[in-house]
């Protein structure tokens, strides 16, 4: 049974007429990376908020380890799957890049020294050592776009998903979040990536689904598949 | 022109300060003088650099306000006092460009990240300025949006104005004329574009270009 499954998921934002997905059926697994690509307006991002809960589909269901999605509470989601918003400055809060990165684990109970520990190697891994004490929103686009990772990455879930992971990041750091990614990709975290950068998602992706005016125009479908092709 | 380097090395900073928006709403100390077209950014007022600067800001959030897009790309040629003739023209003009006239009735608050660069974008060109600042438009833009900015941009230099882009992926602004890499605060290289790009040792050493 896939990790997180979507059957016949359609939506539309409440008061508005026009249909945002039409009937999407996908299986995603947790050991593979798959990018989401399609152009803007086509609901990319949609699709991603109702894995998370955060959107209710208007029609068909989603599951996500075994049981309906709607069953659980948006802690129970959080800590399965993990999500990197379009704009980092939606999901930056707290007082401090350290805090930031540490806020999911203190919640979770976790000992402040293994906290501490894990605060510092993402703050080692993306650069951000300088900036421990500074305040997230007065960090540059890309800086904040690498905090925003590291703190959904230093939370350990299940699955990850990243919208626009690139934007605001310079070669070099796609670089280090790309070696990131495949290494815990390899350590059996799926994730989906939703993106317009086409040689990212071409290093990166082992499935492919191109999203157009709220349907599925193609899949790659897993890799091995017959019907991979890329 | 296009602006490139590590993030965190003051691209945006840069923008903010040829703007004038260091010296009228941002907190900061601005050394030495910044001339747009002759006149010094610390003594235009506010109203008086729209004239001469436009900047389409790295997360389109910060600067869309109107109920419909119509409204925000309508709201610069207004508050320029032009005839009710004009302003329809240039808001036709620019939504027809941009290739978002199917966007009109929407609030621009609820489009995509993409579309709503491409508005915030269409906002600073109905304002007509002789200097465009960009900051990381192409980011999230699909490759069709990427090519209509690219033509438009193009389009623009024919016509005259200046064009200053921070970008990261190089690619996407290849038609730049000039290319300027900064690191940590301060100019590294300025120069012509293909004499740059193809400087593969440097730009691969400061900006890993080869690894995009």
């Amino acid at each position: 049974m896939a990790f997180l499954e979507l059957t016949r998921v359609s939506f539309s934002y409440p008061k508005r007429g026009r249909r945002v997905l039409t009937e999407i059926d996908l299986a995603l697994d947790r050991d593979e990376i798959t990018a989401i690509v399609g152009p803007n307006g086509g609901g990319k991002t949609t699709l991603t908020k109702l894995m998370i809960g955060v959107l209710q589909p208007s029609g068909g269901q989603i599951r996500l380890d075994g049981r309906p999605l709607a069953g659980y509470s948006l802690g129970e989601i959080g800590r399965r799957v993990g999500y990197v918003f379009q704009n980092p400055d939606v999901q930056l809060f707290c007082g401090t890049v350290a805090e930031e990165i540490g806020f999911g684990l203190t919640n979770r109970g976790y000992k402040p020294e293994m906290v501490e520990e894990r605060i510092q190697f993402y703050l080692d891994y993306f650069e951000l050592g300088v900036y421990r004490n500074v305040f997230p929103l007065h960090l540059s686009r890309g800086e904040k776009q690498r905090l925003a990772i590291a703190a959904v990455l230093a939370n350990e879930p299940l699955f990850l998903i990243l919208d626009e992971p690139t934007a605001g990041l310079d070669a070099y750091r796609k670089k280090l979040l790309a070696d990131y990614l495949q290494k815990i990709a390899r350590l059996g975290r799926g994730m989906i990536l939703v993106s317009h950068d086409e040689p990212f998602v071409g290093r990166m992706a082992e499935r492919v689904v191109a999203l157009k005016d709220g349907r599925i125009q193609s899949d790659s479908g897993r890799k091995g598949n017959a019907a991979y092709e890329a | 022109m296009v602006v490139a380097g590590l993030s965190g090395c003051g691209k945006s900073t840069l923008c903010f300060c040829l703007c004038g928006a260091i010296r009228h709403n941002r907190d900061g100390v601005l050394a030495g003088e910044v001339l747009l077209n002759g006149k010094n950014v610390r003594e235009l007022r506010a109203a008086g650099l729209a004239l001469e600067v436009g900047m389409v800001f790295q997360d389109p959030d910060t600067q869309l306000f109107s109920p419909t897009v119509e409204d925000e790309i309508a709201f610069a040629p207004e508050n320029l006092c032009l005839p009710p003739g004009r302003i329809r023209e240039r808001v036709e003009h620019v939504l027809d460009l941009l290739g978002i006239a199917a966007l009109r009735e929407a609030n621009p608050y609820r489009l995509s990240g993409g579309e709503k660069h491409l508005v915030a974008l269409a906002a600073v060109l109905a304002l007509d300025p002789p200097v465009l600042l960009l900051d990381e438009v192409m980011s999230s833009l699909d490759s069709a949006g990427r090519k209509k900015v690219a033509a438009v941009l193009e389009r623009l230099r024919g016509a005259g104005k200046t064009i200053i882009a921070v970008e990261h992926d190089l690619e996407a602004v290849d038609f730049a004329d000039r290319l300027m890499v900064m690191e940590k605060g301060a100019l590294l290289r300025y120069g012509r574009t293909e004499t740059l790009l193809a400087d593969r040792d440097f730009m691969g050493e400061k900006l890993w270009h080869s690894w995009n």
